[in-house]
This record gives C-alpha cells, structure tokens and sequence, in this order.
C-alpha cells in the first residue's frame, strides 16, 4: 500500500492507492481507507455479478475469490487486497478456452439449481474454491462435505438439492463416472 | 462506516504505531469478522485502524512446533488451524474447534487471535484454547512480552487484560513429546448446525497413556458464563482414573463438577435451566463415547 509511511496515519480524509489483480487484468486505484471490498467490486469496478444480500457475513451472497480463497467481501477491507488477486463472478466466464461457462456454471445450469439467481453468483464462487481445495488435496468429497462446504450460502429458492446434486457431478465427473445419481 | 488506517510491515512498525496512537482511539483489525461488524455505525473522524493483516513477522503469522511448545501467531486464519497436521494429530480440539467456526469463507479470515480479543464468552477458537491450558503472548509498545493464561486473559463479556498500548502477538501451547493415546472435541450446542453462535459449548483435550489411565484432562466450557470457563475441579477429578472403567455414578460426580463452573442466564437464545441441563449431559456423554 503506497502511502508515505505505512505505519503512519496520513490523516482523516487522505486516500490510499492500491494496486491488485481482478479477474486476471492489472489495476490501480484510490481508495477511502473504510472502504469494504464489495463497494469496491461493485461501485468503483462496475462489477455487479457479486451481490449485496445481508452485508454480515451470513448469506454468502458476496463471496468472491482473493488469491483463490472464498471470502465474504461484505467483510473484507479494500485496502487488503493490495497485491493479492481477486476473482468475481464476471471472470470465470471469460473461460480458459475464451468466452463460455465454466465447469462449475455449466454444472449449475445443467442441474436446474438456479431459481431467482440472488444467490447463484455467490454459490458459485464458494463451489470455485471449495472444487479447487478438493483437487489440491486430491479429495472426491461425499455429500456432507458437500453441504459443510456450502454452509456460508444461503438461498431461498432452490431448496438446495440441485445445488448440491451440481457440486456432486463435478467430482463424478473427474472419476469418469456415469452421470449424477 | 469511516475511520483512518494505517498498515504497518513489520513489528517494529506496529510497536511505534501504537506507540503514536496512545491516548487518542484506535482499534485493531486483523480479519475484520467482528470489526467491521463492530465500526458499522462508526462515522466520526477520530479513529484509526491499525491494520495487522499486512504484518510480515512469522512470530504473528505462522504455526511453529518447537520441542517443548506449539506456537500459534494471533494471525493465523481458522482455516489454516485445520489444514495444519501437527495440531491435527497432537491437539485436535482446536481443530475441531476451528472447523465448526461459521462459514468455509469465515474460516478463511478469521483469525485466532480476533477469536481471543473478541473476548465472546461464545468464542470457539477461545473455548479450545483454555482447555489446552494455552498461554497468551503479549506485546506492549515498550518494554518486554509477558505471559499470561488464556484463562486469566478473559476478565468479561468483550473484555480483556490487554492494556491499551498492547497487542497480542501469539499464543503458545505446552507439549510434551511423548505417545499419548488423545480424547477430545468441540460440542456446540446451537439451534441449528451452521453458522451459529452456541447456546452451550464444551471443549476437551484428555490424554492416557498405554495402560489407558488419564494423566492429562483439559475441560472448557462457553456460553454458560461472561467468560470462558476452565473446569479444574472436573480436571483434577479424572486424572489417574482409567476412562474405560468410569461408572455411570462417576460420570455424574463428574458431570456435577463441570456445571458447578456455570453460571447461565437466560436470554433470547435459551433458559438458564435448559443450558445446565444441556451442559450436565453433555459432561456426561464426553465419558462415555471413547
Ligand atoms: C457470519 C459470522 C459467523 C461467525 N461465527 C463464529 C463462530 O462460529 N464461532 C466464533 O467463535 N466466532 C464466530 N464469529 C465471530 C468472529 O468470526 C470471530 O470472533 C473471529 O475469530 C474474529 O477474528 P478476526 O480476525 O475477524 O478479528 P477482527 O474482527 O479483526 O478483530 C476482533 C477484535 O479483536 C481485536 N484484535 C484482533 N486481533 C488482535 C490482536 N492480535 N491483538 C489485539 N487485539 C486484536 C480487534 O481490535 C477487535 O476488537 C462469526 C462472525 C461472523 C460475521
Ligand atoms: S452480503 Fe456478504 S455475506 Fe451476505
Ligand atoms: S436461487 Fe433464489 S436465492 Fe438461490
């Protein structure tokens, strides 16, 4: 964080410059030191895939990714992610392969686990870096874990299921087996 | 929500930030679960943040095993106490303590320390951490470290015994080396399994040796008093006692010694009654599934 010292205070009202990652592009800005990150995603960036449901870290509908770790970013101060890299909703579609859905998308549509959508960006991102977890410890998670992984998203649609049936056929999937059960 | 922040690197630039802040407000902010919660309402222009997640001293950030203690930096996340596999097969409680805290994305910032400062007679990391007997590691803006139980470290609801130019740096654990046959968890009580603050929680750590004798029991309770409770007398009662061949009037003695350490009121999330029965069968059930 470049201010003059960093551990000094530059004064009320004074600014900070960080500089991160999203969504893979190189950024700089200023901030209000206060700043949380879902203001800045979603005000400053524009980036409006990632949703402001209870802003107290219980519904998940915020959660984004920072240096491949889901966090609520109702509760994550701008000003710490300078240097980290940040992913929202808006960058998976950009896809490895150029623009499409990515596995864990692709999974939620074709499960039917999306009613209203306030939820689903949030879910997704949790299901991201829960998947990615998974495949770094070389883990094919059972159901519970499943739900476990899930319990920081709230939705009141879909009643969850076919959310969870979603997650599942991801991990079936890499095993080569037959379809979801 | 408005305040001033300052970020410092290393300690020695934490030490003279709060060194310069003495006398006028300021707070800490380590994964800002409660903080931020906390500064919501916050809009005049007279605080400051001193901001410890940008910190680079291991002794804040990192797990050590050292011979004789564990030591854990008052910044390591929820998330990395699980992941960790020394405090996996040595002190599981606080894993398990860890793992049940609110959410996986929680879990990825809050940290140990915040869990201790908080002072929540709820905290979870917190009830883990007195039943290992750990010790707070405490760094004043001048002068030496001091030491002191976690226990002791609590003195109310939200509050305590950091002075204002004080910063906790880590927690230590004490181990011994040797084989040690372990029996623990974390119970919370709750109105539903996730993402809830307990209506009653227990925390053990009991270690036997070959012949199944207990030679160390570390028994915790929350949300039954303004603090975190130690249940020494409980403790006491089990060691040199072989845990297989406790009867069911022993489990209750037992039991009966744990709840003396309660002192529950009712509020909006349970009867005091409800969460002494709770807390005496709970006590009792930790004896009998080994
Ligand atoms: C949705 C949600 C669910 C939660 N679930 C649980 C749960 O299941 N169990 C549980 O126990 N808690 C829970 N909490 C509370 C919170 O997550 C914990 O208390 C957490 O451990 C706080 O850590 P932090 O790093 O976020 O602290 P912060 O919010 O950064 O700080 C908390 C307090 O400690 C002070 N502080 C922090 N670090 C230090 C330090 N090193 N030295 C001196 N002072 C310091 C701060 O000034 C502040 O007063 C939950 C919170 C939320 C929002
Ligand atoms: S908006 Fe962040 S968790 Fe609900
Ligand atoms: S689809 Fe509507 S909240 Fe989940």
């Amino acid at each position: 964080m470049s201010h003059d010292n960093s551990s000094r205070s530059g004064g009320f009202g004074h600014r900070l410059t960080i500089a991160f990652t999203i969504n893979g592009r190189g950024v700089t800005r200023e901030i209000r030191p206060a700043l949380r990150l879902i203001d800045l995603i979603r005000d400053d960036l524009g980036l409006k895939g990632t949703k402001p449901g209870c802003l107290e870290g219980e519904c998940g509908a915020c959660t984004v990714l920072v240096d491949g770790d889901a966090v609520n970013s109702c509760l994550y101060l701008a000003a710490n992610i300078d240097g980290k890299s940040v992913t929202t909703i808006e960058g998976l579609s950009a896809g490895v392969d150029g623009p499409g859905l990515d596995p864990v998308q692709r999974a939620v549509v074709e499960h039917g686990a999306v009613q209203c959508g306030f939820c689903t960006s949030g879910m997704i991102m949790a299901i991201e870096s829960f998947k990615r977890q998974c495949d770094t410890d070389g883990v094919v998670p059972n159901r519970e874990r499943i739900k476990k992984s899930l319990e920081g998203n709230l939705c009141r649609c879909t009643g969850y299921k076919k959310i969870i049936d979603a997650v599942q056929s991801l991990f079936e999937q890499v095993q080569g087996a037959d379809g979801a059960s | 929500m408005n305040f001033d922040l300052v970020s410092p690197t290393t300690t020695e630039d934490l030490l003279r930030a709060i060194d310069e802040h003495r006398g006028r407000r300021f707070r800490f902010g380590a994964g800002y679960t409660d903080l931020l919660l906390d500064l919501e309402e916050q809009q005049d222009n007279e605080l400051t943040v001193i901001n410890l997640a940008r910190l680079n001293d291991p002794s804040f950030t990192s797990i050590v095993h050292d011979g004789g203690e564990m030591r854990i930096g008052a910044l390591v996340t929820a998330s990395r106490i699980i992941a960790d596999r020394k405090l996996q097969s040595r002190y599981p409680v606080l894993c398990q303590a860890a793992g049940q805290h609110g959410s996986r994305q929680i879990r990825h910032t809050a940290t140990v320390g915040g869990n201790l400062c908080t002072a929540s007679p709820a905290g979870d990391m917190a009830c883990a951490l007195v039943a290992l007997r750990a010790r707070c590691d405490i760094l004043p803006a001048r002068g030496d470290a001091r030491s002191l139980a976690v226990s002791d470290f609590f003195l109310g609801v939200r509050e305590t015994d950091l002075k204002e130019d004080e910063v906790l740096r880590r927690v230590i654990i004490p181990t011994d080396d040797g084989e040690v046959k372990t029996h623990s968890d974390f119970i919370k009580i709750g109105k539903r399994r996730s993402m809830e603050c307990a209506v009653v929680s227990i925390a053990y750590h009991i270690e036997s040796d070959g012949d199944d004798t207990m030679t160390r029991a570390g028994i915790a309770i929350g949300s039954v008093a303004p603090t975190i409770k130690y249940a020494r007398s409980a403790c006491e009662y089990l060691v040199g006692k072989r845990l297989s061949s406790l009867g069911p009037s022993e489990r209750d003695e037992f039991a009966a010694k744990v709840v003396e350490y309660a002192s529950p009121i009712s509020d909006i999330r349970a009867s005091a009654w409800y969460r002494e029965d709770v807390l005496f069968n709970m006590s009792k059930s930790i004896l009998e599934n080994h």
